[in-house]
């Protein structure tokens, strides 16, 4: 029988093809893994998302929870990271936190990477580099992944054209895959849904007194180097803002829009008791107007074209040489955090919440990040 | 110099380069985008070129079964028997006929968000009904090509706003009626100015009968249907889904077609379209990582908003000339935040007629090279001639648009009506000239 040789030309397209698939497949299979967290001392337990809903288990979106719980009771105080994962000081935040905090009295709970689905892929168009790497105090390097705004189309495809949120909130279509917009979720919903009704159950299930979101935002948008408050947490963010103003930390307060719904700080107080913040930080990764976008711009926030904006009066934060490095931002976040605890003891004594081991503000900003971490 | 500057030299210049020695535009677009990161030290990042050539996907998917389902209704007969019945009608009413072929030609534009397809549909089946008006191959190719380009800006799905919206996180709401009054004027002007005095009557026996009954109108009547629960939010679907539905009705309404073969055949004819959107994706992924998008927006953002509407009316139709989308993209959002004093809404509506202006723009000029293919004209270069004072007018008047935004969103949406009936009201009485005597 006469034996049939294959087109080479086919042959060689289709092993051309193969290699085309296979070379970015692997790179995004691997951004799939999560990276390793090393709890500190503080840390009295481990548990995940799917605990609060157990559709969760077995997906993309199931996500690590500790909890530092102290010797004395006290209140408790719920920390999302991540929910917007190509924010680094969202989730670099409560990762520190995790590693280094010690509750002495009430609980925390940290949730750093609020969207797993997120952090497993990078925005097209956005030219993200995929992660970025610090050097802990003993030289060994950690590595984090950058991820998205939204949840991977893998995970929840297609989008609509337009999108109805649980409170009637109408959005653009890929809204549907963003965390921050899907609140207060839905547990038979899609992927982004379930992601945030797991995080309401949290704050009832374990009555979370205080709830902050940390995010980042690009150097000219409206709301940023911003604490975003609903109105019953808004008295007390008034005066965190004072605090951080004193300590020559430029912030603005925002009270949450009544009708801009989905959000963390508009639906966590409007579905529970919890008394909910936002924290946002300006990062120039984040904006249009960026240079080159790689791990140098995350870790070092320093470029040439939001200075020459700066200078032209574009920007709504202040920015010059020194750049807004990661160290500061994430500093930001943790001492907008411990003003939060402050100042909610001295109103609820009863349920204080006390956390040391907390890098203060100088000892972060403009230094190695990766020391305050494991 | 700036290493951004430079970078965007070498992506421009081999992008120009292997266009000009006719490789596909995509081809050039993605040899460019590999060349940007080379230079600029990424070396060869085939993840991040594949994840940027994922950027348009939606987009891909809904010119493509739009696509399919404008050729199902091209061979079930409902685009023809269309046209003729509009002529038979109107054949003793030239400027109120010219009018409808124009909207005619939109329409395809209107619902896939693409030109190309407008021209090479609805364009190419209005075009014996253009000449029997009296329009020569230039005119007549110039008010295609138009046409589809104010099709591709007209609601309901316009690509070039979704883009900008997505860049400054606002949804595609509230857009019908400043799209309506952007472009359903200037497509009656260019459509007047381009023909107005050169047609005349048609003689009704010159005019074919269509091929089928009421029935082959069914999968345009499904397609409104479905639209209409869309934007009740009773059904969604989704805009691909709405396409593949009514190309399928198409195959039981009207004449007997082969439905996989009009399909793969219908793709074939919008792959050109679409590998431009997947190189687009990757060459701005590309002007992202190396920090091109940043020098580009950069420098438009730091221009004195005395010249920043001069930049505007010329940056963003010339940008198109790479792609109408793109232009959205990378200068469209920064410019929007430019001018965010005005109407929102309205402004963005008047930078995506800019940016759509780009596919009149040599080398890539997708609505002016194919209208030159459907009419029969072998150099495109005369039909852009013929277009310039369209483009010029439509410039002006976006500008205008972005200057009194806040007067265009207080219009209410029946004056629209209103104006467009009494118009057309008018051209209904206007007879026109006799048909010349054929000897």
């Amino acid at each position: 029988m006469k034996k049939t040789c294959p087109n080479p030309a086919f042959l060689g397209f289709l092993i051309a093809t193969a290699i085309l698939v296979a070379i970015p497949g692997l790179s995004y299979v691997k951004q799939r893994a999560p990276e390793t967290i090393i709890p500190g001392p503080g840390v009295t337990r481990r548990g995940s998302l799917s605990d609060y809903l157990p559709a969760l288990k077995g997906t993309s979106a199931d996500t690590p929870v500790f909890y530092l719980e102290g010797k004395e009771p006290g209140g408790t105080v719920l920390l999302v990271g991540g929910a917007h994962p190509n924010e680094p000081a969202g989730f670099i935040a409560p990762l520190i936190v995790v590693e280094r905090g010690v509750a002495q009295k009430g609980r925390v709970i940290v949730v750093p990477y609020a969207n797993g689905s997120a952090i497993s892929h990078t925005e097209p168009l956005e030219g993200s580099p995929a992660s970025f790497s610090l050097k802990n105090k003993a030289g060994e390097t950690r590595v984090f992944r950058v991820g998205s705004r939204l949840s991977n189309p893998l995970d929840q495809w297609p989008d609509p054209a337009l999108y109805v949120n649980e409170k009637g909130q109408v959005l653009s279509g890929s809204e549907m895959r963003n965390l921050n917009r899907a609140f207060p979720g839905k547990a038979d919903g899609s992927i982004t849904e379930q992601i945030a009704y797991a995080i309401m159950e949290i704050i009832r299930r374990e009555k979370a007194d205080i709830s902050i979101d940390f995010h980042e935002a690009s150097p000219e948008y409206t709301t940023v180097n911003a604490i975003v408050a609903h109105e019953k947490s808004l008295e007390l963010a008034a005066e965190v803002a004072m605090y951080l103003e004193f300590d020559d930390i430029p912030i603005t307060l925002e009270q949450s829009p009544k009708n801009l719904n989905g959000l963390s700080h508009r639906e966590w107080g409007d579905y529970s008791d919890t008394l909910p913040f936002l924290f946002e930080a300006a990062n120039p990764f984040m904006g249009r107007l960026r240079g080159k976008t790689d791990e140098t711009l995350i870790i070092e926030g320093k470029d040439p074209y939001y200075l020459a904006a700066a200078k032209a009066k574009r920007l709504n934060v202040p920015y010059d040489e020194k750049g807004l490095p990661l160290s500061y931002r994430v500093a930001r976040h943790i001492t907008a955090f411990r003003y939060v605890l402050d100042t909610y003891n001295t109103y609820y004594e009863e349920k204080a919440i006390i956390v040391t081991d907390l890098p203060e503000y100088e000892e972060m900003a403009y230094r190695n990040l990766g020391d305050f971490l494991n | 110099m700036q290493t951004e500057f430079i970078i965007l030299l070498i992506m421009l210049g081999s992008f120009i380069l292997f266009a000009a020695l006719r490789f596909p535009i995509s081809i050039s677009l993605i040899v460019a985008a590999i060349l940007g990161a080379l230079c600029s030290g990424f070396g060869f990042p085939l993840a991040r070129l594949v994840e940027g050539a994922f950027g348009y996907l939606d987009a891909i998917m809904i010119i493509a079964t739009a696509m399919i389902f404008m050729r199902s209704i091209e061979r079930s007969g409902l685009l023809k028997t269309l046209a003729n019945a509009i002529a038979r009608v109107l054949h003793n009413r030239p400027y109120l006929l010219l009018a409808f072929m124009t909207l005619f030609i939109m329409f395809a534009g209107m619902i896939t968000g693409s030109s190309t397809a407008s021209v090479l549909t609805t364009g190419a089946i209005a075009y014996p009904v253009l000449t029997q008006l009296g329009l020569d191959k230039k005119r007549a190719g110039a008010i295609i090509a138009m046409s589809a380009i104010f099709g591709m800006i007209a609601p309901p799905v316009n690509i070039p706003v979704m883009i900008i919206g997505q860049g400054v996180d606002m949804p595609y709401m509230g857009f019908t009626y400043p799209l309506l009054w952007i472009t359903i004027p200037l497509a009656f002007l260019t459509s007047f100015l381009f023909g107005g005095k050169y047609i005349h009557r048609i003689p009704k026996e010159s005019i074919e009968k269509g091929t089928g009954g009421f029935l082959v109108y069914a999968p345009f009547i499904l397609l409104i249907v479905l639209m209409l629960l869309e934007e009740l939010r009773v059904l969604d679907l989704g805009m691909p889904l709405v396409f593949l539905l009514c190309a399928l009705c198409a195959t039981v309404t009207g004449k007997r077609f082969d439905f996989f073969k009009s399909s793969v055949e219908a793709i074939g004819d919008s792959l050109n379209i679409l590998s431009i959107l997947v190189g687009v994706g990757m060459f701005i992924q590309v002007m992202t990582m190396t920090g091109v998008r940043g020098f580009v927006v950069g420098s438009f953002v730091s221009i004195p908003q005395s010249v920043l509407f001069l930049t505007m009316a010329v940056g963003i139709p010339l940008f198109g000339a790479v792609s109408s989308f793109g232009s959205a993209s990378v200068l469209g959002v920064p410019f929007l935040l430019s001018f965010l004093s005005g109407d929102v809404i309205v402004v963005t509506a008047a930078l995506s007629m800019l940016a759509g202006l780009g596919d009149m723009v040599p080398p890539t000029a997708l609505a002016g090279i194919f209208a030159a293919q459907v009419v029969g004209e072998k150099s495109y270069f005369k039909i852009f001639a013929r277009s310039l004072i369209s483009v010029a007018i439509t410039i002006v008047a976006c500008v205008f648009v972005v200057l009194y935004s806040k007067h265009v969103a207080a219009l209410p949406p029946w004056l629209f009506w209103v104006v467009s009936g009494g118009f057309l009201g008018v051209l209904s009485l206007i007879k026109g000239k006799e048909a010349p005597k054929v000897v």
